[in-house]
């Protein structure tokens, strides 16, 4: 399996846990990820200012890695929807499509839409699969509970085509579950990090991380795991801060999906990045040592 | 090309202001005879309990066509885009879709873009990203650098110029 890696802005920016993790496990899973340069914001996150914009960023991007005759892998899935929702309205909108490419030219690009799209999720359940990461585990995540977060956008709206289920995603748990954990439901389940506002409400965007892992420490969850930069920002980068919105001190491991899989395949956890997550990862003895 | 030409805080676009209009038209004809006010969006909405936003009247208004009482309020800007209104209409109407569109014309109308978007602007239009790199601190407080932690050079535009062009266009086409 080969993919066009689209880093994105906000993982190869500051999330690098994120991507060196996701450079550790992939190889090991049989997925080889091709560098491509030239890659801009897809343009999700200024979707407010003008929507034209980020149609014309996306499908640059798109148009990049059809280039080079390559399928997508969007680790973050905002850039993943940015990604689908060009894709959906370029394949059946012609005048849409003449148009955006006619802004192409500049660059010498044109979008095809021959490119197929995965986000981190998706790749592993559906094209690799769950019997491969069974092979690989050598460190089952035995007795750990886990509270998992999928967040927005790797599964709304589905009429643009998600990696899984709106209403009751089970891929993220079932990966987790292959690795031997212990996946509990909790009725936080599908809340927003509330990263988006960071833009402009930065204070209430951390009100709304505060309270989705307040309730998963009163739960008593031992880790909490997330597949998207944007909320792993939250979560992790600013728990403490999150925390005195709601007047919690909180106190959450805080992983990458992709972190806690090297863990449990025995791969380093500097290799991994664990020195880079802010929250208490140390906590989980699956941490420890090595 | 500075950012003024894309968001006209200096002048207002009259083309792309006529172009979200048309959106906000279609959307409106659309939705007028769908909509029955059962409030789903509402109870659903992420923005909702935290910030008063409310997706049903969102929709009310944008039937009543009072676009511009909306474009001019704040509330517009508390939707997280978490999609939930979108996803749980039973009606298939997409009140987050309104609401992109009710920004854009504000920025179109020449308004003030709130908060950090106009940083976040500058920065796509000068490096193609949404912010520079960054150096991180490990929890013991040693900085670490993309290549510190064995990572490849970061992908952006190659031909920044050229790349500019191509944004600079969608701004002089509504211009």
């Amino acid at each position: 399996m080969k993919y066009a890696l689209y880093p994105g802005c906000v993982m190869p920016t500051e999330q690098y846990a994120y991507e060196m993790s996701i450079r550790e496990i992939m190889p090991k899973l049989g997925v080889e990820l091709v560098d491509i340069k030239g890659f801009s914001c897809c343009g999700e996150p200024i979707k407010s200012v003008n929507q034209m914009l980020t149609l014309t960023l996306s499908a640059r991007n798109i148009a990049l890695a059809e280039k080079e005759g390559l399928d997508i892998y969007a680790p973050c899935p905002m850039c993943h929807l940015a990604l689908s929702e060009c894709k959906r309205i370029l394949d059946t909108e012609p005048k849409m499509f003449e148009r955006i490419n006619k802004f192409l030219e500049d660059e010498s690009l044109k979008y095809k839409g021959t490119a197929s799209l995965v986000t981190t999720v998706d790749l592993i359940h559906d094209k690799v699969g769950l019997e491969k990461i069974k092979e690989l585990v050598k460190k089952p995540l035995k007795e750990i509970k886990i509270a998992s977060h999928n967040g927005c956008h790797l599964i709304r709206p589905s009429e643009i085509g998600r990696p899984d289920d709106s209403e009751n995603p089970q891929k993220l748990d079932n990966i987790l579950k292959s690795l031997g954990a212990n996946v509990l439901d909790y009725p936080e389940k599908l809340d927003c990090c509330g990263g988006l506002l960071t833009a402009n409400l930065p204070e209430s965007a951390l009100t709304k991380t505060g309270q989705k892992l307040k309730g998963i420490q009163d739960q008593g969850f031992d880790v909490f795991i997330d597949t998207c930069p944007w909320c792993h920002r939250q979560y992790d980068s600013k728990q403490t801060k999150a925390g005195e919105t709601v007047a919690a001190k909180l106190d959450v491991p805080v992983l990458y999906l992709t972190q806690i899989i090297g863990l449990s395949f025995g791969i380093s956890k500097y290799k991994l990045g664990l020195d880079l997550n802010q929250s208490p990862v140390e906590k989980l003895s699956i941490v420890g040592g090595n | 090309m500075s950012i003024v030409d894309l968001t006209s805080m200096g002048e207002s676009q009259v083309e792309l202001r006529k172009e979200i209009n048309d959106r906000l038209s279609k959307l409106q004809d659309e939705i007028s005879d769908y909509c029955y006010q059962c409030a789903k969006c509402t109870s659903g909405c992420e923005a909702h309990k935290l910030l008063e936003l409310e997706p049903h009247k969102i929709i009310a208004l944008l039937k009543r066509g009072l676009i511009d009482e909306m474009v001019n309020s704040e509330i517009i800007w508390t939707c997280m885009s978490c999609f939930k209104c979108r996803e749980r209409c039973p009606q298939k109407i997409a009140p987050v879709e309104v609401l992109f569109a009710l920004k854009n014309m504000a920025v179109a109308s020449g308004k003030q873009i709130p908060g950090n978007y106009t940083a976040m602007l500058q920065s796509v239009l000068s490096i193609g990203l949404l912010q520079d790199i960054k150096s991180v601190s490990t929890k013991d407080n040693k900085t670490k650098t993309r290549a510190d932690l064995g990572l490849p050079e970061i992908s952006k535009p190659v031909d920044s110029s050229k790349f500019q062009m191509i944004l600079s266009k969608i701004a002089v086409e509504k211009v």
